[in-house]
């Protein structure tokens, strides 16, 4: 099996303030891993330096044995690995449609203009990720949070990379909703997808990953399967820390 | 691109009464038109850049004039021929284009409107500073070679360069750049997130809105055979170029040459009324109103009369469309 992403070293200082703290692992090409730990333990942060967001401190970010750590955002992504954020972050003055549209754009001015939408696929996509057909022309701002985050998903489906980090996926979502996601996430680890899932609500998260990875301020606590990481000592006291 | 039969339709009526306006209007009243021609232009040439990606142009004046320059100094001070000096006029706006790119790179709203300020006042002194002599310094330049003769000929040549400029921007913004330079102005960091490279996109709007204010001032200067930097260079002219693109609809391409023909009209009955600068005082406040009670401009006015008129044909003919939701299209 080839890795798919691999951190190594990893620091982030914000000042005084050690975000992410040593942090090492990696994934393999199709596996489903877990990010977990309470507020403020620096999982979105270690988002924001894979996609280049921001700079790590130091360390290595590596996608199929390459470094990447130097690439700007949108070379990432066309590279294999892209996110979604914990605020969705549409755009809103277009509809579904055409928010999905921007995600699947060839990254080439010329073939911008030449070639065409291609407006089945988009359809197919949003279907896909639970939209019904009466949503696709909607704009952003008459659809619910648990559509928002369906429309980030496509989005981000949309740009054909073979790595996703999903930030809080079932932040705000209804049970209805959660189980659809949860299904179109199993059917796309199925299909091959490598997925990074940052997911508060632990329940939801289980039968999504292979393993699971617990972080607290910043570095690595825990790493292995899901019952086992959940049965950590020191997994259990950054929880309770943090309630 | 999704093109639909009364979108040629409205373009051949659109060309159709631009060709027939000189048969039906006094000398005078043509020579305003000209004036709306143009304006047209510049407004189109905002459009592109400031009504699709959010970063708000108080520069454009310094493109146009780059562009009015450089083909007026060339031919009178070095008698190239017009049909190379203005290529070249166009080529120099669209090296400034990159110039007011550069401050693209690190800042955004207010800053950058006034980065873009800054460009036009400092193109207004240098021109009085720097070599006189060629750019004719505080009184301008006149006697400038002229490409026609006379208000119909002027209109004319004014009209074909506003409905070509009009009709390629409008098919170029109905692809999926356009969608993407849309989206820049929504939220600049999802593009990045979906994979797109904004700075190559911004770079882009930049160079085809200098390219389009490039080839309007030459233009212009080669028809009204003078130029005077005090009107170029004036924030009256930068405030009636945004006005004339924001009352029309921003980011529609069409709603800018309507918002200018608007402007222009509006101005011209207000000058026996108001023959100072006055006059721009009440078309603020016109614009102001209007842009309140229909912040998508005239077009949308226009829009929504095409639509109550054909709404049930076209909500049969939209369901397999993606344009549904987005009705300022129509036009
Ligand atoms: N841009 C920033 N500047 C300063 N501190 C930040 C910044 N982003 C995050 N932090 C801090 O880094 C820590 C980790 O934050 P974050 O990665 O958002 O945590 P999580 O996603 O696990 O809740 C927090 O203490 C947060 O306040
Ligand atoms: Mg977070």
């Amino acid at each position: 099996m080839k890795t798919a992403l691999e951190i190594e070293n990893l620091v982030k200082r914000f000042g005084g303030l050690v975000a992410t703290d040593n942090l090492s692992f990696h994934i393999e090409q199709g596996q489903s891993v877990g990010l977990i730990g309470p507020n403020g333990a620096g999982k979105t942060t270690v988002f924001a330096q894979i996609m280049g967001e921001h700079l790590q401190t130091s360390g290595t970010i590596r996608l199929y044995g390459k470094d990447i750590g130097s690439d700007s955002t949108p070379e990432r992504i066309r590279k294999g690995v892209s996110r979604t954020y914990q605020v969705p972050r549409p755009f809103t003055d277009m509809t579904v449609l055409e928010n999905i549209r921007v995600g699947q754009m060839p990254n080439s001015i010329w073939q911008m203009i030449k070639s065409k939408p291609q407006y089945e696929k988009e359809v197919e996509l949003a279907l896909s990720v639970g939209f019904s057909k009466t949503d696709l022309h909607k704009p952003p701002g008459e659809l619910s949070m648990g559509d928002l985050r369906k429309l980030e998903m496509a989005r981000t489906i949309a740009t054909g990379s073979s790595v996703m980090l999903l930030d809080e996926v079932f932040a705000g979502l209804t049970v209805a909703e959660i189980a659809q996601i949860g299904a179109l996430i199993q059917q796309m680890h199925k299909d091959g997808m490598t997925f990074l899932i940052v997911s508060h609500d632990l329940k939801a998260l289980e039968p999504l990953v292979d393993s699971v990875i617990a972080i607290n301020y910043g570095a690595k606590i825990a790493e292995g399967n899901f019952n086992d990481v959940m049965d950590n000592d020191n997994v259990r006291s950054s929880y309770l820390g943090a309630a | 691109m999704n093109l639909r039969w009364y979108h040629f339709a409205l373009w051949a009526l659109f060309i159709l009464v631009m060709a027939l306006i000189p048969e039906l209007v006094s000398k005078g009243t043509l020579r305003i038109i000209i004036f709306a021609n143009f304006l047209a232009i510049f407004a189109i040439s905002w459009d592109v850049l400031s009504g699709r990606t959010g970063y708000i142009s108080f520069g454009h004046p310094f493109l146009i004039g780059i562009g009015a320059y450089t083909s007026a100094i060339l031919t009178k001070r070095f008698d190239v021929p017009i049909e190379y000096a203005i290529p070249a006029a166009v080529l120099m706006t669209m090296v400034g284009g990159i110039i007011v790119f550069l401050p693209a790179l690190r800042i955004k709203g207010s800053y950058f409107a006034l980065v873009t300020l800054a460009f036009m006042e400092l193109i207004y002194q240098l021109v009085q500073v720097v070599r006189p002599d060629l750019t004719g310094g505080t009184r301008g330049m006149s006697g400038i070679e002229t490409l026609t003769r006379g208000a119909v000929n002027g209109y004319y040549l004014s009209a074909s360069l506003m409905v070509v400029v009009a009709l390629s921007m409008w098919l170029l913004m109905r692809t999926q750049l356009g969608t993407a330079l849309s989206a820049i102005g929504m939220n600049e960091e999802s593009v990045r997130g979906s994979g797109l490279s904004t700075t190559r996109l911004k770079l882009f709007a930049f160079l085809t809105s200098a390219f389009v204010a490039g080839l309007g001032g030459a233009f212009y200067v080669h028809y009204l055979g003078s130029i005077a930097p005090r009107a170029l260079f004036d924030i009256n002219f930068l405030f009636t170029i945004i006005v004339a693109a924001l009352i029309g609809g921003a980011s529609t391409i069409i709603g800018p040459v309507i918002g200018a023909f608007f402007l222009t009209f509006l101005l011209e009955y207000l000058r026996p009324y108001l023959p100072g600068a006055e006059r721009y005082f009440i078309y603020g406040m016109i614009a102001l109103v209007l842009y309140m009670y229909e912040p998508k401009g005239l077009i949308q006015l226009f829009s929504n009369a095409w639509n109550s008129l054909f709404s049930r044909r076209e909500s049969a003919g939209n369901q397999n469309s993606d344009q549904a939701g987005k009705q300022s299209d129509a036009l």
